[in-house]
């Protein structure tokens, strides 16, 4: 009989079942966690960019109130196997990862020495009283001179302080050029950021020596790639270490990779014998979490009068810092700013090149978007400034050059492919919601009376929910491909679902709640989902890459399915039917042979806890009532979206006020579309942050100018504008589900927006927008540099 | 007062600096004294040659809590109610005690009536969750260069009474802001009121600021107050009592007295005066660049602001003409 699949859940507006429990600060998060015995670490930090530790006096910390031990690198020597981000991509040079600052420090706020004590602010005291002796290093702060051959190393063991390069190769761009109607070329600077998670980087580890067992709490979006890396680090079986991310106060991929803080909590806590925990303040999540974007690029477009794209040429130099982070590997950021730039868009000729320089600042890794914020920035300033010189309209040149739906799958300049994705619907879509016509007619009008108005548009696609055909970090040989959800009904009836894919706010415990449910016909709140814990599942690698509902939801589908055949077959038992013919219903299961009508309790009782009802043969058969299984989306899918902002620039004071914004987007088939629209919100409002407010500034000596909270400088909610957001409802992805991911777009296309926005409302000024953020400052710059060309 | 100003604008904050200054997030140990009268006070505070005085707690905290300040004492003015209150004076003044708490500035019918400036001001410190606790006491005291209550004391002419081991003491808000987060009480002293004295009757104001965002430091604020004289029957008047404050631009907020008197005497005012007043502040004020803001970009910032904020004044008090 067929089974009526309502799909009551997906596509509709659940509300947030961890909200009450995370709004009401009832979450758990890893600093409320309080051990008994438990002991604290402060760290001292370097104070220097670049320079050779000649001594640590440790005496007076050791003598401190409250001190258990002090430990420098020479302390924890041999107590663990090094860790290094390895890679596929020639040409690149891994570091090993530095658990304390041995020999030298290569950033400020490397942590160098890590006072262990009964409180936190005895362990501070005693850090204070920590002398340490430096000789200072010639300073690797610039990039372009950091990749200079004579250069100073920051690795002296290096070839030099390009830890990689790479480069892409389409048709024959110096003839695409040749023939070209409007050449354009400009060099574009994409600042340093932060993901900046309301929860600071925190971990609690404890060693039970009676079990040789080790547990890590830690604020991680990936606790299988660490609990993956820490057996292999500290020589522990996998099955004694357990790592645990609870709830998770943000992460924005600054909580993905592996850090030295994470290594050195179980090493002391296994040493000690006696629970460890560090808790980041807000100045070291500012000055040692992973960083983002960073990066100057030197780009080229040639268009015929037409204004198609004939070809396009970069080369980019990605500031990536002291450190190759693990696992994504220096690469991670810049090299998908070249391997994403020629974006949505047609482009036969293309030339790419892209260096990653260590400096001396923390690692670059993951933050929301990963190279394609900066690769959109890029293409489309250029496409709006082909454009300009064309006297085209922003919208027409893009429609002229985006991949048509017929042409799909495409092959992009870099080689990526896309698959089918509403390219040139979204333009339209957003054109559209926004009124583009209408606007650009306000637009002349404001502008004849002197006010400085802009219109922005940004076209973008981007890889998510990728597979293991390809990696998610370019190069880098761990499968972040697959996911594996398991689902258990248990002698009660009670069904959890547990999973890899982890959640640090982004609702995935309810999105992945709504595809259980559905799966399996019951009410939602039947449903316990369980997360975040190495433990409970044998392999994962976390959420991050947009990957989370696509990989999660396809492994719960295959997971529920597998488990439905099981529960039916023990359904035809008991309501003396068959498989085929057992419908479920609202949780409850019915059969053509009775009418008896069995609830899942019903079901697990009289499964597991009646005795003689049951042959063993088929008990043996079926086992227990669970189903594990993993999904493997294998290319992935291909999300896309338009995003348009109109602006203002306040005439007196260069302020930018964001006055309307609109996102078209195709994201497949939605979980939850209320829940999209919050990912969208916050994505745009970090975007904003970057276009507008954002920046870490490192001064030549590699001090961080911006390490509070009053100079690195966020948007609060005042800043952030209403938001329309168009769902394109197109044919949906090949993915199980339909499901594209969308936790990254947001971010992606708001700083090309935006900054595209900007330059129009000062195109009349003959300014062009090349840096992010452009803050009031620059606007300022600006003008006066309009001023005095005139 | 704001989040953590730690430093002041002239200096961006450097941290970890290759120096001895050590930036963390935790406090180091102090004992904690909470006096009921003011007397108890000032003997604690004389007790101990490395004493501060908490009250809202909203710079200090911080403060305390990055280590850039480890006193031995806090003494915790919070509980003493005779700091407290917003009362009449003569002369259509104002006395504010050392406690109130910015939001009660905020929202006093008192203040908004005698005091217009003083009410818009108010909504432009920080956030309405550091309104509730800052006090008044607190922000002159500490003196950030880009707090809006030092500029209303200078603007106003306001007198500070400040208590100490050999009793009262009034400063005049001019003579009190010496610097970025330096004043003119001594380390035993105690600001315990501020005094603003009545405008004249025939007064209007404006003030606008600017930052990055709500609630931040100003990049530059601008604050105007204009007064009539002279006879209104005979056709005399005149601009009479001028003051133009602004901060964010120095070290202290600053009055510009060679553009106030550029005014006063007017009888009207039109647009090229106001460019020409705006021009005799922008190169009148001496800003450091900082960060988030250059020197030139301040300049620029208090010319415009400048020929705004005197205009709308300047319309506000033509709008009083007719009432007497």
């Amino acid at each position: 009989m067929p089974e009526s699949n309502s799909s009551q859940y997906v596509g509709s507006r659940v509300k947030r079942r961890e909200d009450p429990r995370l709004l009401t600060g009832r979450g758990r998060y890893v600093d409320d966690i309080k051990v008994a015995g438990m002991l604290h670490i402060a760290f001292r930090r370097s104070d220097y960019s670049h320079a050779r530790i000649l001594s640590i006096d440790t005496s007076a910390a050791k003598a401190s109130p409250g001190v258990v031990e002090v430990f420098t690198a020479k302390d924890i020597e041999g107590e663990f196997n090094p860790v290094l981000a390895q890679s596929r991509m020639r040409d690149y040079q891994p570091t090993i990862m530095q658990i304390l600052a041995a020999d030298k420090v290569r950033f400020v706020g490397e942590a160098v020495v890590a006072v262990v004590a009964e409180s936190r602010y005895l362990a501070e005291d005693a850090a204070a009283l920590v002398e340490i002796e430096y000789d200072e290093l010639p300073l690797v702060t610039d990039p372009e001179q950091a990749l200079i051959n004579s250069s100073a190393k920051l690795h002296e063991q290096m070839d030099s302080n390009v830890l990689l390069q790479r480069e892409f190769n389409r048709g024959d761009v110096d003839e695409a050029f040749y023939g070209a109607s409007v050449y354009i070329k400009e060099r574009f600077r994409f600042t340093r950021k932060t993901s900046l998670a309301m929860e600071n980087r925190t971990y609690l580890a404890e060693y039970n020596s009676a079990e040789q067992a080790l547990t890590l709490h830690t604020t991680s979006q990936v606790p299988g790639i660490i609990r993956d890396i820490l057996v292999d680090a500290l020589d522990i079986p996998g099955s004694h270490l357990r790592v645990v991310a609870p709830d998770v106060g943000g992460g924005f991929g600054g909580k993905t990779s592996l850090y030295p803080e994470e290594v050195l909590a179980p090493i002391l806590a296994k040493k000690l014998e006696r629970p460890v925990k560090w808790t980041g303040d807000r100045i070291e999540d500012l000055i040692s979490t992973s960083q983002g974007f960073d990066e100057i690029i030197d780009a080229e477009i040639a268009v015929d009068r037409e204004g198609r794209i004939l070809g396009l040429r970069a080369d980019v130099i990605g500031d990536v810092g002291a450190y190759s982070i693990y696992p994504w590997t220096a690469g991670i950021e810049p090299v998908q700013v070249v391997s994403f730039l020629p974006g949505p868009y047609k482009i036969e000729n293309y030339h790419g090149r892209v260096r990653g320089v260590a400096t001396s600042k923390p690692p670059t890794g993951p933050y929301r978007g990963v190279g394609r914020p900066v690769s959109t920035f890029v293409m489309e300033r250029l496409v709006d400034m082909a454009a300009r010189e064309l006297q085209m309209d922003p919208r027409e040149i893009r429609q002229r050059n985006l991949v048509q739906p017929h042409e799909f799958p495409y092959k992009a300049a870099s080689g990526i492919v896309w698959d089918q994705s509403g390219f040139t619907q979204g333009l339209n879509g957003a054109c559209e919601a926004i009124g583009y016509d209408g606007l650009r007619r306000t637009q002349a009008q404001a502008r004849a009376q002197g006010r400085m108005v802009g219109i922005g548009i940004a076209s973008f696609a981007e890889l998510t929910g990728i597979g293991s055909r390809l990696s998610a970090s370019p190069g880098m040989p761990i499968n972040t491909g697959t996911e594996t959800a398991s689902i258990s009904v248990d002698s009660t009836g009670g069904i959890t679902a547990r999973f890899g894919v982890t959640s640090y706010g982004q609702g995935l415990e309810t999105s992945l709640a709504q595809v259980v449910a559905d799966e399996l016909n019951v009410e939602i709140s039947q449903i316990r989902i369980l997360q975040g814990d190495s433990a409970a599942v044998s392999h994962s690698t976390g959420s991050y890459a947009s990957r989370g509902a696509v990989l999660g939801a396809g492994a719960a589908i295959l997971a529920c399915r597998a488990l439905d055949q099981k529960l039916k077959a023990v359904a035809a038992i008991l309501l003396s039917s068959s498989a085929e013919d057992i419908l479920i219903r609202d949780g409850v299961f019915s059969g053509p042979g009775s009418d008896e009508k069995l609830t899942f309790k019903d079901l697990a009782k009289a499964y597991y806890s009646q005795m003689g009802l049951i042959p063993a043969p088929i008990r043996n058969e079926i086992g227990e009532l669970s189903a594990t299984q993993m999904y493997d989306p294998e290319w992935g899918t291909t999300s896309s979206a338009t995003h348009i902002a109109l602006v203002e620039i306040d005439p007196d004071t260069f302020k930018v006020k964001v006055d309307k914004y609109v996102v078209a987007e195709d994201c497949g088939q939605m979980l939850n579309p209320m829940i999209v629209d919050g990912q969208v919100h916050g994505g745009v409002a970090q975007g904003i942050g970057a276009a507008l407010y954002e920046e870490m500034i490192y001064d030549e000596q590699g001090q961080n100018l911006t390490a509070s909270l009053v100079d690195y400088v966020v948007p609060s909610a005042t800043e952030i504008p209403r938001m329309d957001v168009v769902h394109l409802d197109l044919e949906k992805p090949k993915t199980l589900g339909g499901v594209r991911g969308m936790g990254e777009g947001g971010t992606i296309g708001a700083p090309a927006a935006i900054a595209n926005a900007v330059a129009d409302a000062l195109a009349p000024l003959g300014q062009q927008v090349t840096t992010l953020p452009v803050t009031p400052q620059r606007i300022f710059e600006l003008v006066q540099a309009a001023k005095a060309n005139q | 007062m704001k989040a953590a100003r730690l430093l002041p604008k002239s200096a961006p904050l450097v941290l970890l600096a290759a120096s001895d200054r050590e930036v963390i997030m935790k406090p180091a140990a102090f004992d904690y004294e909470r006096p009921q009268t003011l007397d108890d006070a000032l003997k604690l505070l004389a007790s101990s040659d490395n004493a501060k005085i908490i009250a809202g707690g909203q710079s200090l905290m911080p403060m305390l809590n990055f280590r850039l300040l480890a006193p031995e004492l806090l003494v915790d003015i919070s509980r003493i109610d005779e700091l407290r209150g917003i009362r009449e004076t003569k002369g259509r003044g104002l006395s504010v005690g050392a406690l109130t708490r910015h939001h009660e500035m905020e929202t006093s019918k008192l203040v908004e009536e005698r005091f217009p400036v003083i009410h818009e001001a108010m909504q432009y410190v920080a956030h309405l969750a550091i309104r509730n606790r800052g006090t008044i006491g607190g922000s002159l005291s500490h003196a950030d260069p880009a707090a809006e209550l030092p500029m209303m004391a200078v603007l106003l002419d306001a007198h500070l009474h400040v208590a100490g081991p050999n009793g009262l003491r009034q400063v005049a808000a001019r003579d009190f802001f010496l610097g970025a987060l330096t004043t003119d009480l001594e380390e035993n002293e105690i600001l315990v009121q501020v005094e603003f004295p009545g405008l004249p009757k025939r007064s209007a104001y404006a003030f606008d600021e600017f930052a990055q965002r709500s609630g931040d430091f100003a990049l530059c604020s601008v604050a105007v107050i204009l007064s009539w004289s002279g006879n209104f029957l005979t056709g005399g008047k005149k601009i009479g009592d001028v003051r133009i404050a602004l901060m964010g631009v120095d070290e202290t907020p600053v009055r510009i007295e060679v553009a106030e008197q550029l005014l006063s005497g007017a009888k009207h005012i039109d647009d090229p005066l106001l460019e020409q007043v705006a021009s005799v502040i922008r190169d009148t004020i001496q800003p450091n660049g900082d960060l988030h803001a250059s020197a030139d970009y301040r300049r620029h910032l208090a010319y415009t602001m400048s020929q705004q904020t005197l205009k709308t004044a300047w319309q506000r008090l033509q709008g009083q003409t007719d009432e007497d």
